[in-house]
């Protein structure tokens, strides 16, 4: 009988069907092909919802699914490589897919408010790109090797290229685009060494082992988990050193996608998308594929300490960084997508100090919330009439509620507050680098305590920057004509905004570690359905489960939990206070900043600090400058080298059969006469010389 | 008495050689291909006298070859002294010199 597992492939065909539909199709359909794109994310929807309950071993006793589908290049001698596409499924891939495909779903309703009804041209290959995009994504999701992985990587970042430059006709966007698709390619650059580099080294990029019919075939993580109990050396390193080295080439291209410092400067820029778009980009794919595939390949990071310290402080660093640029920005969009960035700096710093479930729980929080965000903002824009200047809006709380009351619950969920979803996450984020820092010896615990320090602070500045943006837009006097008499918004905004506002109120629901080890209640849903039985199933044949994770966090890099205060429960109970406080305390002093009805700008306060954070730090400078004085004067000298040096060797040469050519055709007369005489002479004179030198022989 | 095989290479060099002087200095290519089959007619000679010589067949069934071989160049070459003179309106050989660098 066809299981759920015989149609996840349909998952991402589905949206890629959409896609053809959309671009070929979609200027004769009445929503220009939107209509294509909902039906299929739809579908995709209860695809991956009935994958998930097979995963939850809710029809029967499969599941997971781990197979290789395809063989595209087929290695002819012993030692060489396959290419193969495959199919993985476990909770991690189940999971992800319904947020992906749910985002999806409701960011297709959503456009149909956003473009559609406010007579946007050109639907059809935003259409086409939103199919793409998401199949791509999901198609990534559900890889179950490193290359295949790579390849849909690389076509999300070709359908962000396409969406960020939706309008373009303008100046920005195409800019953005092309920057957006050069930053991120910095960093695939190195994921594709890695790439190679793994299947160079173990022969294999598998996630995890498939059963085959000629036995199973091992995973890299397995592999490299051998080699290091062995103390192999692989080209002259030590079994350990090499890991990192690969784990780094790998992160390189989720720094880039998943926006981290020093990449993370394409992300803003970004906005000038549609807002969907920026929603999609945002929550479920792009951004979340880097995070992602640290989680997928993570068997592999919690092998090198190394690597892990420097997730733990990239992720960090970028959280507090990225939420300071988002105190003083003035639009709406711009103050999100620096949450974003700041965000997924969290999630990095748990999956850096050991965190597992921690950074997929904010993954999957962050996806919910960080939609409703954008769609509200959407739905403010829209109502603005494209205006997203904060310091224009104000006041629009009694306009436009149903965005109003959801982009509350979204913000609240984005600044940490109990009890909706983003406190739960980044509560359990903080903790578990608390945990861990404190736990493990030497260097790698400072550098979890460091990392978890400036994750703290980034908390306060969170609650400021989300509450800054919420008392300017909605509450106040209205500042401008436009804000007092705003466009009013359809149910095909409403609605996707009405599903995720209850969702960033209560998804956190699925794993409130704090209260089950507080209460001894077993509702720490998310953590089960990450960890599986304890006995067989899934853990067993794939390794990718929280237990084995854990082991080799243990075994390996000796990251180990420790409770600084009292026991678990005090030490849970403080930390959750402190980050609840220092959110409550951003929030506060934005309220009393800003919280009032005629709201002046107070950047001026800051100082010197203020032109340095309303410029990013000189990020973009600066990057400008090692592309124009670094790069370019490089550049340069290696084309001089290329065109003096290189090509003169080569012109020398030929130069000289040319010239030997010039002299050598003047004995082409044309005339036959010349010709016979020349071979007559040349005959003689063969005669001559044989006669003098005696002979052939 | 049988005539020494040294005169027979004697005759046939100096046909040869005045079918060599014929290409060298002839600018008529109706003389030219008569050149030409002097020199082919030369090298008969000596095949046919070594043939003699020798006491066997072998020379005198080459020369045959070799003369159903010069019929075939003679067809090709008056052949292309006719295209020389439509294009040309001569047949000096000289003047067909375009084909050059």
């Amino acid at each position: 009988m066809a299981g759920a597992f015989d149609f996840v492939p349909a998952i991402a065909a589905l949206p890629l069907l959409a896609f053809v539909i959309a671009l070929f199709a979609g200027q004769y359909m009445p929503k220009r092909g939107a209509e294509a794109g909902i039906a299929a994310t739809a579908g995709s929807l209860i695809l991956s919802i009935w994958t998930a309950l097979t995963v939850a071993g809710m029809t029967g006793s499969e599941t997971f699914y781990n197979e290789n589908l395809y063989t595209w290049v087929a290695g002819v001698a012993d030692s060489a490589v396959t290419l193969r596409l495959g199919v993985l499924v476990d909770p991690l891939t189940a999971l992800m897919l319904v947020i992906v495909s749910l985002i999806a779903l409701l960011v297709h309703v959503f456009s149909l408010g956003y473009m559609n009804d406010e007579g946007e041209t050109g639907l059809p290959r935003y259409y086409a790109g939103l199919g793409l995009f998401t199949a791509s994504m999901l198609a990534f999701v559900f890889s179950n090797n490193i290359l295949m992985a790579f390849m849909f990587f690389e076509l999300v970042g070709l359908c962000s290229y396409l969406l960020i430059g939706f309008w373009f006709r303008e100046d920005g966007p195409p800019s953005a685009a092309k920057k957006a698709f050069l930053v991120t390619r910095f960093g695939d650059y190195f994921f594709l060494i890695g790439v190679v580099g793994i299947f160079a080294t173990f022969g294999t990029g598998l996630f995890a082992p498939v059963e085959a019919a000629s036995g199973t075939m091992e995973s890299f993580p397995h592999m490299a988990e051998m080699a290091i109990e062995e103390s192999e050396t692989f080209f002259g390193y030590g079994a350990q050193t090499w890991m990192t080295i690969l784990g780094l080439l790998v992160l390189g291209g989720v720094v880039g996608k998943s926006a981290q410092f020093p990449l993370h400067t394409w992300l803003p820029d970004a906005m000038e998308g549609p807002t969907p778009v920026s929603a999609l980009i945002h929550a479920a794919t792009m951004v979340a594929a880097g995070v992602y595939l640290v989680a997928r390949m993570y068997g592999f990071y919690a092998l090198s300490p190394q690597a892990l310290a420097v997730i733990a402080l990239i992720g960090g660093f970028t959280a507090l960084f990225a939420a300071t640029m988002g105190v003083v920005k003035q639009e709406l969009k711009q103050v999100l997508a620096y949450s974003t960035i700041s965000q997924y700096g969290y999630m990095m710093l748990a999956l850096g100090a050991g965190g597992y479930v921690a950074a997929v729980f904010h993954l999957t929080t962050h996806a919910i919330f960080k939609a409703l965000l954008f769609l509200g903002a959407g739905s403010v824009i829209i109502a603005m009439h494209h205006n997203e200047n904060m310091w224009d809006m104000g006041g629009l709380k009694d306009k436009m509620p149903v965005t109003y009351w959801t982009f509350l619950s979204g913000s609240l969920a984005l600044a940490g507050i109990v009890p909706f979803a983003g406190f739960w996450s980044k509560d359990e984020v903080l903790f578990e680098a608390l945990i861990h820092g404190v736990g493990t010896e030497g260097t790698l615990g400072a550098m979890f305590l460091l990392a978890y320090a400036m994750g703290l602070l980034a908390v306060f500045f969170t609650g400021f920057y989300t509450f800054r943006m919420v008392y300017l837009t909605f509450h106040g006097n209205a500042r401008t004509d436009v804000a007092r008499d705003p466009e009013p918004v359809r149910w095909n905004v409403k609605a996707p905004l009405a599903v995720l506002g209850i969702g960033a109120a209560t998804v956190g629901l699925v794993n409130m570690a704090p209260v089950e080890k507080l209460t001894g209640l077993h509702i720490d849903f998310l953590h089960q359905w990450l960890d599986g039985p304890e006995e067989g199933g899934w853990p067993d044949a794939l390794s990718t489960d929280l237990h084995h994770y854990e082991e080799l966090l243990h075994n390996v890099p000796h990251v180990d939990p420790a409770y600084p205060i009292g026991g678990e429960q005090t030490t849970l109970i403080v930390s959750a206070a402190l980050s609840l406080g220092l959110a409550l305390g951003g929030v506060l002093l934005a309220r009393s900043l800003y919280g009032v009805d005629e709201p002046v700008e107070h950047t001026d306060k800051l100082g010197g600090a203020k032109a340095l954070l309303t410029h990013n730090y000189y990020q973009d400078e600066s990057q400008v400058w090692l592309a124009q004085g670094v790069t370019v004067p490089l550049a340069r000298a290696a084309d001089k080298f290329d065109q003096g040096v290189v090509d003169g060797v080569v012109n020398g040469v030929s130069s000289v059969s040319l010239f030997t050519g010039s002299r050598f055709r003047r004995i082409q007369s044309g005339v036959v006469s010349n010709y016979a005489a020349l071979m007559t002479l040349s005959l003689v004179l063969l005669l001559v010389a044989f006669v003098v030198l005696g002979g052939v022989a | 008495m049988a005539i020494e095989s040294q005169y027979y290479l004697l005759l046939s060099a100096a046909i040869f050689c005045i079918g060599v002087y014929g290409i060298l200095t002839r600018q008529n290519a109706l003389l030219f291909l008569m050149s030409v089959e002097l020199m082919l007619n030369a090298a008969n000679i000596n095949l046919v006298a070594f043939s003699f010589y020798h006491g066997n067949l072998t020379g005198q069934v080459f020369s045959l070859f070799t003369m159903a071989l010069a019929a075939a160049e003679v067809a090709v070459g008056i052949g292309i002294v006719l295209v020389l003179y439509r294009n040309f309106e001569d047949i000096d050989v000289t003047k067909a010199a375009t084909m050059r660098w």
